[in-house]
C-alpha cells in the first residue's frame, strides 16, 4: 500500500514539476480547454492547433493555421524615428492574426468550424492584448534594422551586437524581437527581463541615459494617485527599476509619437514630480499665477525643433531632457544636472545641442524670438531680446553671460563679489524657501524668486524689494555708500528700484557707458523728459557720481548733479 | 482500505485491457478493400506483397505499391529550423507514393495505369513547404542547437504500452518520419492513424518543448 502510495505521490510530484516548468502548457498561450487563462477553448483540448498544423499550413512556416488578417494598419510615426516603416510582415502577421481582433480566435486552416471559446468569446477582447489596426501607438515592428539605421538614429546599438535574447527576424525587428509566444519566462513573453529595461536596451542605448537618475533613482511612488508605473509588474516599485516604462509604454501608448504613457505631455512628469515620487513637488509650482504654462500648450513642442523657438509653447521637455538628467550640482553659470543634455542659443545667438550654461536654456525663446511679447516696462530703450540685454560688451549688464562691468558694488552681500555669475534662474525662479529651484511658477509677476515691487509711490520695507535686497544689502543702499541719493529716492520719494534700473542690462547697440552705466534705463511710465531741454538720460561722471536730466514726480531734473 | 484496493486493481486492469486489446486496421480510411477501384477486395495488397517486393526504397517492407518518381519535392524551410531537410527517403517516400497525388491508388502488383488519385485532405501534394518536415536527422546535436526540441535518445515517447523513448519508438534510423506520428496500421486506435493522442497536443509536445 505504502509502495502504491509513494508511486502515486511520484507521479503527481512528476505533473507538478512538467507543468511548472517554463511551457506553453502554463501560459495563456494555451487557450485550450486546460488552459489557465480566461480566454480558452470550451472543449478543444490541443494547444498547439490555435497557432499550428502539421499539414496544409499558410503561410507556410511556421507551419502557421490560421487566415492573414489582411488588415491595413495605421503605423506607427514620430519626428524621431529614421526606420522605414511599411506594413506588418513575416511573423508579426501571424501575431496580428488574433492580436488584431478582427479575426475569430477560434477560426483555425485545420478545423472546419471555428473552435468555441468560454464566455462568448469570439475575437480577442478589448484589452491590452488587442492591439487593434491602429499600431501607431505601439512600439513598430516589421522595419528593417541595420546598422544604417543605428548609425542614422545615433540612439541605436548595431544590430550585431544582438547576439542575447533580441533576435531579428531577416533582419527586421518583429515582435518575436521583443515577446517568444511559447514561454513566459518574465512577464506578457518577453524574452528578456523588462527590470530595469533590461529588454528595451538591448537596442536602445539612448544618448546620456547611462548617467541620468532616471535610470539610477531608488524613489518609491508613496500611493497617491495618479499610479506612476500604470503598466509595469508591481515588482517594480521605484524609478530604476522601472527605467524606460518611467514614461514610455510598448503598446497601447497614450501618446503615439514616442509611445508615452500619458497624455498631455507633461503628466509624463508631473506623475512623479508632484512629491508622490520625487521629494520636490514640481507640480505644485504649476498652480500659481505666474508660470512657464506647460498646461497651455499641447502637441506643439517636438523634439525636432529649431533650437530657437519658432512656434510659442512650453514643455518640461524645453529645459530639462529625461534621459539626461541628473543630480550633479554645478555654479553658475554652467548648468546643473536637471538641466543636462538640453539644447540651447548660445550668447553669439547660435545654437548649441548641449547647453554648457543656464541662459543658454532660456534664450531658446528669451531672444528676440518672433512671438516675444513688449517689454513689461517701457523704457528709454526697448530691447525684448534678452540675449543682447546680457551681452558681455554692453555698457552694464546683470553677470549672467558675463562678470559685470562694475568694479564697485559695496551692496553685494557675501559671498557674492563683482566677479560672480548668477544665473537666470537665481531672479527668476518659484517662491517660497523650500520650492525647487528653477522658473517653474511663482505667485510674484515675471516668476520672480521673491518680491519685487514695481508700482510708483511703494513705501520702501525689507519685502518690499525683498528680490534686490537678498543680493544688495539693504543697508548698504538705504546709507547711500554708493549713489548718494538711494534712501531719499527710495525710501523718501517712494520710487521703486525699476524706476531707473533696468535689471537685465542695455545694448551695447543701442546705449553707452556715460548715460547706462550702473543698468541705468528709465522707467518713462514715471520719468518723463526734463522740460528744459527736453533730455530724459542720465549721465555717469565717475564713481557713484552723475546727473540726471528728467521730471519725476514733478521735479524737474534739470541736470542736478549727484556728487 | 480494501476497497480502495479493489478499484485500484480493476483501474490498471482497465488501462491494460486498453493497450492491451490490438486496434485493426479494419473499417479504417487505410482499409480499402471496399474500393471501387480495389478490384481484389484485400486489405494488405495495397501496399504489400508477401514476394518478389520492390526494393528500389530502402527498408521498404514487402513493397508492393508504385513508387513515385517526384524527387524535387518543395521542401519545408524557415528561419527558425536548425534541422537539415532534405528530400523525402525512406518509408515516407512509400507514404507519398499515394498522398502526392501523382500515383493512382491502384497502381500497386502489375497495375500501372490506374486512375484513381488522392484527394481532399488527405492528399499532401508535391509540396512539403507547407507540411511539418520529414526526413531529417534528429538526435541529441539538433535538440540542443535548436533548444526547443527534447533529446530523442532520452526523452520517452510517452506512447501507451511502451518504456520507450522518441528514438527508439518514433524515429526511424533516427530520422523523423511520416511514421514518427502516424501509424498506417491504426495500431493504437487514434484519430488521424496517429501514433497517440494528440489531445492536449500530446503527439506535438512529446518531441516540442514547448
Amino acid at each position: 500500500m505504502n509502495k502504491i502510495f509513494f508511486i502515486c505521490f511520484c507521479i503527481i510530484i512528476g505533473i507538478s514539476i512538467r507543468s511548472n516548468s517554463q511551457s506553453i502548457v502554463t501560459t495563456v498561450h494555451n487557450m485550450s480547454v486546460s488552459g489557465p487563462g480566461t480566454i480558452k477553448a470550451t472543449t478543444e483540448s490541443e494547444i498547439c492547433i490555435f497557432c499550428h498544423t502539421p499539414h496544409n499550413s499558410r503561410p507556410d512556416h511556421p507551419l502557421w493555421n490560421r487566415n492573414d488578417p489582411g488588415s491595413t494598419y495605421v503605423l506607427y510615426n514620430s519626428s524621431t524615428t529614421q526606420a522605414t516603416m511599411g506594413q506588418p510582415d513575416g511573423s508579426a502577421v501571424l501575431c496580428l492574426s488574433c492580436h488584431d481582433g478582427t479575426i475569430a480566435l477560434g477560426n483555425v486552416l485545420s478545423r472546419t468550424t471555428n473552435i468555441t471559446f468560454a464566455s462568448g468569446i469570439t475575437t480577442m477582447p478589448a484589452g491590452k492584448s488587442n492591439l487593434t489596426t491602429d499600431l501607431a501607438n505601439d512600439h513598430p515592428v516589421s522595419f528593417v534594422y541595420n546598422s544604417a539605421l543605428a548609425s542614422a538614429d545615433g540612439e541605436l546599438k548595431d544590430p550585431s551586437t544582438l547576439t542575447g535574447a533580441v533576435k531579428l527576424e531577416n533582419s527586421k525587428m518583429q515582435c518575436t524581437s521583443c515577446h517568444d509566444p511559447h514561454k513566459n519566462l518574465y512577464t506578457d513573453f518577453l524574452v528578456a527581463n523588462s527590470l530595469n529595461s533590461e529588454l528595451c536596451l538591448n537596442c536602445h542605448q539612448t544618448t546620456y541615459w547611462t548617467t541620468s537618475t532616471h535610470k539610477t533613482s531608488t524613489k518609491t511612488w508613496n500611493g497617491t494617485a495618479p499610479d506612476p508605473w500604470p503598466h509595469t509588474p508591481a515588482t517594480f516599485t521605484n524609478v530604476a527599476q522601472n527605467a524606460c516604462e518611467n514614461c514610455h509604454n510598448p503598446h497601447s501608448a497614450a501618446t503615439k509619437p514616442r509611445l508615452m504613457n500619458f497624455t498631455p505631455e507633461e503628466n509624463n512628469c508631473l506623475d512623479c514630480h508632484n512629491a508622490n515620487v520625487a521629494a520636490k513637488n514640481i507640480q505644485a509650482q504649476f498652480a500659481k499665477t505666474y508660470k512657464h504654462n506647460i498646461y497651455g500648450y499641447t502637441g506643439v513642442h517636438d523634439p525636432m525643433e529649431a533650437n530657437w523657438a519658432i512656434t510659442k509653447h512650453v514643455e518640461c521637455e524645453d529645459c530639462h531632457n529625461p534621459h539626461a538628467t541628473n543630480a550633479t550640482t554645478a555654479v553658475a553659470p554652467f548648468v546643473n544636472g536637471f538641466n543636462a543634455g538640453v539644447k540651447g542659443i548660445n550668447q553669439s545667438g547660435n545654437p548649441v545641442n548641449q547647453a554648457l550654461y543656464e541662459y543658454e536654456i532660456c534664450y531658446r525663446c528669451h531672444s528676440g524670438n518672433p512671438w516675444s511679447p513688449a517689454a513689461v516696462t517701457p523704457r528709454v530703450i526697448v530691447q525684448n531680446n534678452t540675449r543682447l540685454e546680457f551681452a558681455p560688451g554692453n555698457p552694464s549688464f546683470h553677470s549672467v553671460a558675463a562678470v559685470g562691468v562694475n568694479t564697485s558694488v559695496p551692496s553685494l552681500i557675501a559671498p557674492w563679489t563683482i566677479t560672480s555669475r548668477i544665473y537666470c534662474s537665481d531672479c527668476h525662479a518659484s517662491d517660497g524657501a523650500s520650492s525647487p529651484a528653477g522658473s517653474h511658477g511663482s505667485i510674484y509677476p515675471r516668476i520672480l524668486k521673491l518680491q519685487y515691487s514695481t508700482a510708483n509711490n511703494t513705501t520702501e520695507s525689507a519685502a518690499a524689494y525683498a528680490l534686490c535686497y537678498s543680493c544688495h544689502s539693504r543697508t548698504s543702499i538705504l546709507n547711500d555708500i554708493s549713489f548718494k541719493e538711494h534712501k531719499k529716492h527710495i525710501q523718501g520719494e517712494k520710487t521703486p528700484c525699476n524706476a531707473c534700473h533696468d535689471p537685465h542690462g542695455i545694448s551695447s547697440s543701442q546705449g553707452n557707458s556715460i548715460n547706462n552705466s550702473n543698468l541705468i534705463n528709465f522707467w518713462t511710465g514715471i520719468n518723463t523728459p526734463s522740460p528744459g531741454n527736453g533730455a530724459i538720460r542720465f549721465e555717469d561722471q565717475g564713481l557713484y557720481r552723475g546727473r540726471c536730466f528728467l521730471t519725476c514726480h514733478g521735479e524737474d531734473h534739470d541736470g542736478w548733479n549727484y556728487p | 482500505m480494501k476497497r480502495f484496493n479493489l478499484f485500484f486493481t480493476m483501474f490498471v486492469a482497465l488501462l491494460f485491457a486498453q493497450v492491451g486489446f490490438s486496434q485493426t486496421m479494419v473499417g479504417t480510411s487505410h482499409d480499402f478493400s471496399g474500393d471501387t477501384w480495389n478490384a481484389t477486395g484485400e486489405i494488405c495488397i495495397v501496399c504489400h506483397t508477401p514476394h518478389n517486393a520492390i526494393t528500389s526504397v530502402a527498408e521498404a517492407p514487402l513493397w508492393n505499391h508504385q513508387v513515385t518518381a517526384v524527387t524535387n519535392y518543395a521542401l519545408y524551410a524557415s528561419s527558425t529550423t536548425n534541422a537539415t531537410i532534405g528530400q523525402p527517403d525512406a518509408s515516407s517516400k512509400l507514404c507519398l507514393s499515394c498522398h502526392d497525388g501523382t500515383v493512382a491508388m491502384e497502381n500497386f502488383g502489375a497495375t500501372n495505369n490506374g486512375t484513381h488519385f488522392m484527394t481532399g485532405p488527405s492528399l499532401v501534394g508535391t509540396s512539403l513547404a507547407n507540411d511539418h518536415p520529414v526526413s531529417f536527422t534528429y538526435d541529441a546535436a539538433l535538440a540542443t542547437t535548436d533548444g526547443g526540441l527534447w533529446d530523442p535518445a532520452t526523452h520517452p515517447s510517452g506512447i501507451p504500452g511502451s518504456g520507450g523513448t522518441i528514438a527508439t519508438d518514433m524515429l526511424i534510423g533516427g530520422k523523423m518520419q511520416c511514421a514518427s506520428c502516424h501509424d498506417v496500421h491504426n495500431s493504437g486506435g487514434v484519430t488521424s492513424l496517429l501514433l497517440k493522442s494528440n489531445a492536449v497536443s500530446a503527439l506535438c509536445l512529446t518531441c516540442h518543448k514547448k
